[in-house]
């Protein structure tokens, strides 16, 4: 009797073509949506956690239970911070390491601060004292030409701004711009040699911080047992210098950050534009391009602001050489331009010139310009090697800052471009722990001991902490004058700097990483696909133990993020229920309608004895075979597409998606529970929409089938 | 056969048998007090002009329908007291249908329509049924059909069809109304002559409706109707003597 009613089934829809069509393509479509959604978002969670976990949450995430907030990994404006402090972490590591399920549980702490790097004037200043010192007036004179230079430049800028704003309000700025307007005066520097102590003393204190406004710099930060952290979460990868040895204090920098943040801003256009011209976009039709081009061009003093006499002269006759004798107006090259301060130097033209590039000759400047300017320039501001100034809020409400090395650049394997993971810096937990504010009782000790031997005695003992994170400016200002030759090259500005350097050489043990105060964890697991039992079995653990821990999932831990995928399943699930809604309105009336046709051969199957079950069934069985038909057709095709997109990749058009899909492109893969899922779902629904005409067709009487005649 | 009440030996019975039918407000009466047995084996016609209540009365008979009052008994039953299942039962195993408008199945061919009841019934196999609906459509004179859809087949093949149809479970009563009324005159006789062919030789049942006076003549035992009423019974010819057992060869459920 089945084969029956399949075949009166499969004989009806194709008595019925049309309409079959139309419905049979409703569910096509609506099929392989729900099969390109489920595999694409599958393939996207699937991405994306692997993205996340092997960069920055881990698979699972403890805090606090006793916290005011959530833990937010990659939080929004509204998120709040004050998650509370794990207890104890040395015996939760403990206890959850002796899982079967745990890989490793590491401490964690995020946060922002802010950077200040050695500006130019800095640089050159600790130069002079470096080339003065060793006798080399040869190289030591173009030096302090280019800082008279730079002082004037800055002189002249500040003059012009005092016209736009009224600095004099504030004393500090006024006194400032006053020092800077004093040592750009020829007086300053007729007497300069002979009077190198006090004039370099003045420029370092006086002056040099009044450059320093654009060198502030926001970077956001992951404090973490560094040993482990490199060695359990597998995106990591170092690209250059070398990782924080085992135990120290230091920063490695995210590449991404390193040269969207940090990277002279010329070269880093001629890097992005030169990736855009790659991919295919020219100066003619691409806006972008050519606003970058104009950039380039108006902030040439980018580069010659870097450059000393002979640098100069080095670059124009590069410059000279490669473009070729000026345009009629080669008078605008030499000629100076506002400025009354000194002459603009030849090469400011040439430079000019040379950055107004166009499609035919941008490969051969981009390469002229790494192989001549970039040699002559301080390339980045923050480099490897270098030892970075990094000041944070803390948990107190005060600035602290710690001096920390920079050890070197990398990164998130996929994640190169996406400022979502590329923007996260890593630095040792103990220099985090300072910045942030928490201070064990060891470190106390540590830091009175530091003192002494610093010869900084006079700081009462209550000031320590307030010396360490160079809250006082006074204070900072009584040490810097002290003078300590042997940290001349580094930036002296904040008097704390100086045993923050000797911390740098400070070996901690495990127990010390460990011990101190911990904000969150994260537990990578050895398989991601136990993330549920390890979080029960955690979740148990902390229970028995009385541990004060919850767990998130790195979902949960990663605030909107996580929700993403949630946020896209919700807008594919509205898609398909528009669609199946339709597709159901539209089974369900054509099938009222053919109920309605088919009343005489429904009756007359009564009379012959056919039952109401075998009514309903008949008229069921049309839909679910209707369903599983063209359901079977709209998974074939949506397995095509999938399979397509899997072999060429979705490319990922912005750094959100770059995150999302765990690199530049994402190859979707199908698996036997998308397919089930749709086909399940395309055959309930057509099921669904049959069940008011089915029930329409099984109150059909015998009698229908008598009816053409008179009684 | 139970033999519970009614007249005894009568396959189909009918007592004072009313049936109404509501027209809007209006009630308007189809039977009025029909009394009537039919022995089996007989082949009975009834007539009438238009509107006069044969239609009803088959449908009585047929169990798709119940008497308004009085007692309708087929093969046994009291229909009155039948639920709709057990009258979907008695139809599928007692009964044969045939239709004016031939009523088959249009998505199936030929062997599928006849084969179609035995399906309902269930409880054969693929071969018992294939035999049986072989044995019909050769009988039906209609062997070379078997996979023609019934839009392939002209009104006549289509009666014979659906003859055959409500034969293959062997059933004990054939009920048609009007099946000669789409079919031309020759087409007609012809089908008549196999309905009455089928009654000489199975025994079964035959109770149809007509009013076309050629036809009616073909009939063992007429029953006029006029507006709902029993207006004469002419016994004209001689039924098929009913066998001893008229279904031995066929009642081992197929």
């Amino acid at each position: 009797m089945f084969g029956t009613l399949i075949r009166i089934a499969m004989r009806n829809l194709l008595a019925h073509k049309l309409k079959s069509f139309i419905v049979g393509g409703i569910l096509v479509f609506g099929t392989m949506l729900v099969l390109l959604g489920a595999a694409l978002l599958g393939s996207i969670e699937a991405s994306m956690a692997e993205s996340i976990t092997g960069s920055v949450s881990g698979h699972l995430q403890l805090a606090s239970s006793k916290g005011k907030d959530q833990l937010v990994l990659f939080p929004g404006p509204l998120d709040g911070n004050e998650i509370g402090v794990i207890e104890d972490f040395p015996k939760v590591r403990a206890r959850l390491e002796a899982l079967p399920e745990v890989r490793a549980v590491l401490p964690q702490g995020f946060d922002y601060a802010m950077i200040f790097a050695a500006n130019l004037i800095d640089r050159k200043l600790a130069n002079m004292r470096t080339l003065r010192g060793k006798g080399e007036l040869e190289t030591y004179r173009p030096v302090r030409d280019h800082v008279r230079r730079i002082v004037e430049l800055l002189d002249r800028d500040i003059q012009r701004i005092r016209g736009v704003i009224d600095l004099d309000k504030d004393d500090g700025a006024r006194r400032g711009a006053e020092d800077v307007h004093h040592a750009a005066q020829p007086e300053f520097w007729a007497d300069f040699e002979e009077n190198f102590a006090k004039r370099m003393e003045f420029l370092e204190n006086k002056v040099a911080q009044m450059a320093i406004g654009e060198d502030i710099l926001f970077i956001r930060y992951m404090g973490t047992d560094i040993a482990r952290f490199t060695s359990t979460f597998n995106r990591f990868e170092m690209v250059r210098g070398e990782p924080i040895p085992p135990g120290q204090r230091g920063v490695v920098l995210n590449t991404l950050y390193h040269e969207e943040m940090l990277k002279q801003k010329t070269a880093r256009r001629l890097d992005k534009m030169k990736d855009k011209i790659a991919e295919g976009a020219r100066f003619e039709s691409d806006d972008e391009l050519r606003e970058w081009r104009r950039m380039n061009v108006t902030q040439y003093k980018e580069i010659s602001w870097q450059l000393d006499d002979a640098a100069a002269d080095r670059v124009a006759e590069k410059l000279r050489a490669h473009l070729g004798p000026a345009p009629v107006e080669a008078a605008e090259a030499a000629s100076p331009t506002d400025d009354a301060s000194g002459p603009a130097h030849a090469v400011d033209g040439l430079l000019r010139r040379f950055l107004d590039m166009d499609d035919g000759n941008f490969a051969a400047r981009y390469q002229l310009f790494y192989d001549v300017i970039a040699k002559e320039l301080q390339l980045y501001r923050v480099d490897v090697g270098d030892t970075l100034t990094i000041r944070g809020m803390s948990q107190g409400g005060y600035m602290s800052s710690v001096n920390v090395k920079v050890y070197g650049t990398f990164r998130f394997q996929g994640l190169d471009k996406s400022a979502l993971g590329g923007m996260v810096n890593l630095m040792d937990i103990v220099s985090y722990r300072d910045l942030y504010g928490f201070v064990t009782a060891e470190q106390k000790a540590e830091i009175k001991a530091l003192e002494k031997r610093s010869g900084l005695q006079e700081i009462a003992a209550e000031n320590a902490e307030d010396a360490l994170f160079g809250e006082d400016a006074d204070l900072a200002a009584e040490a810097s004058a002290t003078g300590f030759d042997e940290f001349a090259d580094v930036d002296m500005s904040k008097g704390a700097a100086k045993w923050n350097e000797r911390l740098t050489d400070i070996v901690y043990t495990q127990a010390q990483i460990d011990g101190g105060v911990v904000r969150n964890a994260a537990v990578v697991l050895n398989d991601p696909k136990q993330l549920q039992a390890a979080r029960i079995a955690i979740e148990r653990i902390a229970a028995e133990e009385k541990l004060p821990i919850k767990v998130l999932d790195w979902k949960q831990a990663s605030g909107m993020l996580g929700n993403f995928v949630s946020v896209i399943y919700a807008v594919l699930l509205v898609a398909i229920l528009g669609v199946f809604g339709v597709a159901l309105l539209i089974i369900n009336n054509s099938m009222v309608l053919s109920t309605m046709e088919r009343t005489k051969e429904i009756g007359t199957i009564r009379a012959i004895g056919g039952s109401r079950r075998f009514v309903l069934w008949m008229f069921l069985i049309e839909s679910i075979v209707l369903g599983a038909v063209f359901g079977a057709i709209g998974v074939g095709l949506g397995a095509g597409i999938v399979g397509w997109l899997g072999n060429v990749g979705i490319p990922a058009t912005n750094d959100t998606l770059v995150f999302l899909f765990g690199g530049p492109r994402m190859y979707p893969w199908l698996s036997g529970a998308h397919v089930a899922f749709a086909l399940g779902l395309v055959v309930m629904v057509t099921t669904i929409s049959t069940i008011y005409p089915a029930l329409l067709a099984t109150r059909v009487t015998p009698l229908e089938a008598m009816q053409d005649k008179e009684g | 056969m139970t033999q519970s009440g009614g007249q005894p030996g009568a396959i189909v019975s009918l007592d004072s048998v009313y049936k109404n039918y509501k027209l809007g407000s209006v009630e308007v009466p189809a039977l009025r007090g029909i009394d009537l047995a039919i022995d089996a084996g007989e082949f009975t016609v009834i007539a009438g002009p238009s509107g006069s209540g044969k239609t009803t009365l088959l449908n009585l008979v047929g169990c798709v329908d119940v008497a308004s009052s009085g007692t309708v008994r087929v093969a046994g039953e009291d229909t009155g007291q039948l639920s709709e299942r057990a009258l979907t039962q008695l139809r599928l195993r007692a009964l044969g249908f045939i239709f004016q408008s031939f009523n088959l199945v249009s998505v199936l061919d030929a062997f599928q329509n006849v084969e179609f009841p035995l399906l309902l019934q269930g409880g054969s196999t693929k071969g018992e049924r294939a035999r049986r609906v072989d044995e019909l459509m050769d009988k039906v004179g209609l062997g070379k059909y078997k996979h023609h859809r019934p839009n392939e087949l002209s009104g006549g093949q289509r009666q014979r069809v659906a003859i055959a149809r409500a034969l293959v479970t062997n059933p004990r009563i054939v009920l048609a109304d009007e099946p000669t009324a789409n079919l031309d005159s020759a087409t007609g006789h012809a089908i008549i002559d196999l309905m009455k062919e089928l009654n000489t030789t199975q025994g079964t049942t035959f109770i149809f409706s007509t009013h076309d006076p050629k036809v009616m003549h073909q009939a063992g035992r007429l029953v006029e109707l006029v507006d709902g009423q029993i207006a004469s019974i002419q016994q004209l010819g001689v039924d098929a003597a009913p066998p001893a057992d008229p279904h031995a060869p066929a009642t081992a459920q197929v």
